[in-house]
């Protein structure tokens, strides 16, 4: 038996010895090697042998939680008696439950082991390449790790899952110049759980270099003008991130303040937009196998077809609210491509902006943002002109998804996501 | 509090190896009550031992998620082979940084940990306060959160201590139905750096700052879009802050100065308006504590104020050991971690512009057609300088005096060129201290700035 399950038994008797009502905890062990450059030039080597546990208690619908990384018996009897300690002091509130008995599952993910050797050489292949095919690029740093680790999970419904996993994340954070000038910072990430391919050749690595040297020299937009917006992969990420919670997060709907409070069932989005979450989807390295609240997790479209499907409730805010819970914490992003090349889409905009960023802040709850459009180009008659900086983007983020102009075939498939380009209609362009 | 088990393993320090021990703990709690319902309600302490080994300007490092002498002694040898393994492929090899002066520095503070029953009460407390004295509200949350650090931290070559950073906040957020129909909100942050005792025995102090919170809400529900475009505007202490630590502190962090930020080739050269002096302070302002004290780093740094920009002239960089050795400037304290499984990176502590001699009242006067920015939800900025403040709470200035407020809006503009337009600063500095910043771990930091006449970029529709 290994010595995690042995830690699980034990805690899982301290929980019954105590008499807890119900219970919900997991144990984790992790082992994490990363490198990390600087320039070119491998700097700093780190290992990271990590470990948790979290433990939540429901006394009398009271609900108590407590986290900490001392495994000993003695930390595991503390962590208990904290977790306890914050029940009693709580509020009586039916709503605080844990998922049904969802049975016992072994799930094993990934790249358990590392080929370290392998993924060195796969990272000094990276950097020749990019110096040898984008000599503008500037890597500042490049973050390279593999982490593998075993989780359990165990209920006092019945539900054990195990589950070991094992990938290999890759970040690069670079710039571009040309000796005089310098671009803004930009970041590219994937994950993976082969080292079969050439990393340049995974995700958006390649689009991003590319698009970094032709930011040398931007030149800032004057005026002001409504246009087509183009949002890169990337970009799309924090724009769907911010929409969902802003109209469909548990949060918004157990105040009340969601616009789409009373809106499943009815069309919010252009009929092209089906955005959810498939943790099983093959383009996902490592998906989500159990919730938090101890749901096997479920692929699920929150918005098909343009009509939304569900908001993404907890089990708590499910109960509180009187609507269904949503299997799946919200991991595992994947909207459907479009049938058009970006290249098609590109050529039918008159005037607009191809965004590669946004710096902007957290829009309030009617959806308003407005922010700085970075590593961005400026569409005009069909083609893509020229970088641009100082450029400010003004929208809404409801009725972005109404004004779709179009949405590629092309995706970027990050390991953790799965997004093509979209382009939208309707948002306020402004420079100086 | 930690014992200090680790000093004897510092014996197992190899010569020829430049090396820091630290061990480490966070503790965390968390109490929510969205709309009256506790939806949070959350104790944790991660606690744990690493080490940096360094040699030829390589660095081995490596943690356990386990405090004892066992841990730390498997940490140094990880951390070593780590470092031996990178000189293998390494392209360049350069000098350690020079030592230090050794010394050790005194423990600060002792945490208090408040019993999570008294974190509910006072909690509730200020939720049944708000509920009862605003029923026009459409939802409020109550967040209290409470974040520390406790290291011990011993150096080869450099200084070593027992420091703690203890810090909780009460965040009150408010949401109305604007005339259209449409949420807007705003929050505030209560407290500050110490224990709950220190900033929550007594709820009713706070209930000025919540009424004051409440004003401004409602002032929202009326508001505006603001007119995009460039415009002079007065910037609020808050945004001061903001300003201090995106636009202008993370172009002086050293490690992105050495990835190509525009504060490279502008070292001893004009940035700003001779109006602007700018400051990373270590633990003392004005002769008082800083917000967010900082006393020794996670290198053995005895840390000191950094002086950025002198009267609109860029005089330094933040460094750690490495980057002062390489830009010829004294390292201040800047290397810091967050979690015992962090490797030590620049940040910044207590970013401040120094106040001038207006006051805010004469900046708003002498604005004929602008905007009062008061207070930012949050910011970005790169290597350019070219950053971005989300706006939570402003209003339009006409004729010198104020007028609606605004809806949610965002400024952007380029550091070195916006700073050379402030014209007037305000005589009194507004520090904040409750956030975050992110790179590649999360930091604690306060900001502080007075309010500045200034022209800047600014969204609307």
């Amino acid at each position: 038996m290994s010595e995690l399950k042995q830690k699980a038994d034990f805690l899982e008797n301290l929980l019954k010895e105590r008499a807890v009502e119900k219970y919900a905890f997991s144990l984790r062990e992790s082992e994490k090697q990363e490198l990390n450059t600087e320039g070119d030039t491998f700097k700093l080597m780190r290992t990271v042998f990590g470990g948790g546990a979290g433990v939540t208690v429901y006394q009398a619908g009271r609900k108590g939680s407590a986290s900490g990384n001392d495994l000993s018996e003695e930390g595991l009897a503390a962590l208990t008696e904290s977790a306890l300690a914050a029940a009693e002091s709580a509020p009586e509130d039916p709503a605080h439950d844990i998922a049904p008995d969802q049975g016992k599952h072994a799930f094993t993910q990934g790249a358990v082991e590392a080929d370290f050797d392998r993924f060195f050489d796969r990272l000094e292949e990276m950097q020749t390449d990019i110096a040898a095919e984008y000599p503008s690029v500037h890597v500042m740093e490049m973050v390279a790790d593999h982490t593998a680790g075993r989780t359990i999970y165990r209920n006092s419904n019945g539900t054990c899952a195990e589950s070991v996993s094992g990938w290999y994340d890759v970040t690069v954070e670079f710039s571009a110049g040309d000796g005089e000038k310098n671009t803004g910072l930009e970041y590219a990430f994937q994950r993976l759980d082969s080292l079969d391919g050439k990393l340049i050749d995974l995700g958006d690595f390649r689009r991003k270099f590319e698009a970094i040297q032709r930011q040398i020299d931007p030149a800032p937009l004057s005026g002001k003008f409504e246009g087509t917006a183009v949002f890169t992969p990337g970009c799309l990420l924090d724009f769907i991130g911010m929409t969902l919670d802003n109209y469909a997060g548990g949060g918004v709907i157990l105040d009340g303040t969601s616009q789409w409070l009373d809106k499943v069932g009815e069309k919010v989005a252009d009929e092209r937009i089906t955005i959810g979450f498939d943790p099983f989807d093959p383009r996902i390295v490592c998906g989500e196998r159990l919730t938090g609240d101890g749901y096997l997790s479920e692929p699920v479209n929150v918005i098909e077809n343009g009509v939304l499907k569900a908001h993404m409730l907890g089990l708590y805010a499910a109960n509180k609210t009187g609507r269904p819970v949503l299997k799946n914490d919200g991991s595992d992003l994947i909207m459907k491509p479009g049938a058009e090349s970006l290249e098609t889409i590109l050529a039918g905009i008159e005037k607009g902006l191809l965004i590669g960023g946004f710096s902007g802040g957290h829009p309030g709850a009617n959806g308003e943002f407005s922010g700085v459009a970075k590593n961005s180009f400026l569409i005009e008659h069909g083609r893509v002109t020229r970088a641009v900086t100082e450029t400010m983007i003004n929208g809404n983020l409801g009725e972005m998804l109404q004004h779709v102009r179009g949405i590629s075939k092309e995706t970027d498939d990050s390991g953790l996501f799965s997004l093509p380009y979209l382009a939208v209609d309707g948002i306020v362009i402004s420079g100086k | 509090m930690l014992n200090d088990i680790i000093k004897p393993q510092t014996a197992l320090f190899e010569d020829g190896f430049q090396t820091v021990l630290r061990g480490h703990e966070n503790r965390n709690r968390r109490v929510v009550l969205l709309k009256g319902n506790l939806t949070a309600n959350s104790r944790s302490e991660a606690r744990g031992v690493s080490a940096r080994v360094g040699k030829d300007g390589l660095y081995g490092f490596a943690s356990a998620a386990e405090y004892s002498p066992e841990a730390a002694a498997r940490v140094l040898k990880a951390a070593r082979s780590n470092v031996l393994l990178l000189d293998r492929h390494a392209k360049t090899r350069t000098p350690m940084p020079p030592a230090l002066a050794q010394e050790t520095v005194p423990l600060n503070r002792e945490i208090a940990d408040a019993e999570q029953k008294r974190i509910i009460e006072a909690s509730r407390a200020l939720d049944d306060y708000v509920a009862k004295t605003y029923p026009d509200l459409l939802s409020r949350s109550i967040v209290y959160t409470e974040d520390s650090q406790d290291r011990i931290v011993y150096a080869s070559d450099a200084c070593s201590g027992h420091l703690t950073s203890p810090r909780c906040y009460i965040y009150v957020m408010m949401t109305m139905q604007a005339e259209d129909g449409t949420p807007v909100e705003l929050f505030k942050a209560l407290g500050g750096a110490g224990c709950f005792d220190d900033h929550f025995t007594d709820l009713a102090q706070y209930y000025p700052a919540i009424e004051n919170l409440y004003q401004k809400v409602k002032d929202k529900t009326h508001g505006i879009h603001a007119e995009a475009g460039y415009k002079q505007v007065v910037l609020g202490g808050m945004m001061g802050g903001m300003l201090a630590h995106e636009a202008v502190g993370h172009t002086v962090e050293a490690d992105l100065v050495m990835g190509g930020s525009v504060a490279g080739p502008n070292l001893g050269k004009r940035v700003a308006s001779d109006l602007v002096t700018l400051i990373d302070f270590a633990h003392t302002y004005n002769g008082s504590p800083a917000p967010l004290p900082v006393f020794l780093d996670d290198e053995g740094v005895k840390a000191e104020d950094a002086v950025l920009i002198k009267d609109g002239i860029l005089t330094g960089y933040m460094n750690n050991r490495e980057t002062a050795q390489r830009f010829g400037q004294k390292p201040a304290g800047n290397a810091r971690a967050w979690a015992f499984s962090d490797e030590p990176l620049i940040r910044m502590r207590n970013t401040c512009i120094l106040p001038g001699s207006n006051t805010l009242e004469e900046l708003i006067a002498s604005v004929d057609d602008g905007y009062y920015l008061v207070d930012s939800r949050n910011g970005q900025a790169d290597l350019t300088g070219e950053f971005m403040f989300g706006v939570a709470c402003g209003y339009e200035i006409k004729h010198g005096k104020l007028g609606r407020a605004l809806l949610d809006t965002t400024v952007s503009g380029v550091a070195f060129d916006m700073l050379k337009t402030v014209d007037m600063v305000s005589d009194t500095v507004e520090w904040s201290s409750s956030g975050f910043c992110g790179k590649k771990q999360m930091i604690p930091v306060g900001m502080g700035g007075p309010c500045m006449r200034c022209h800047i970029m600014i969204g609307g529709r």
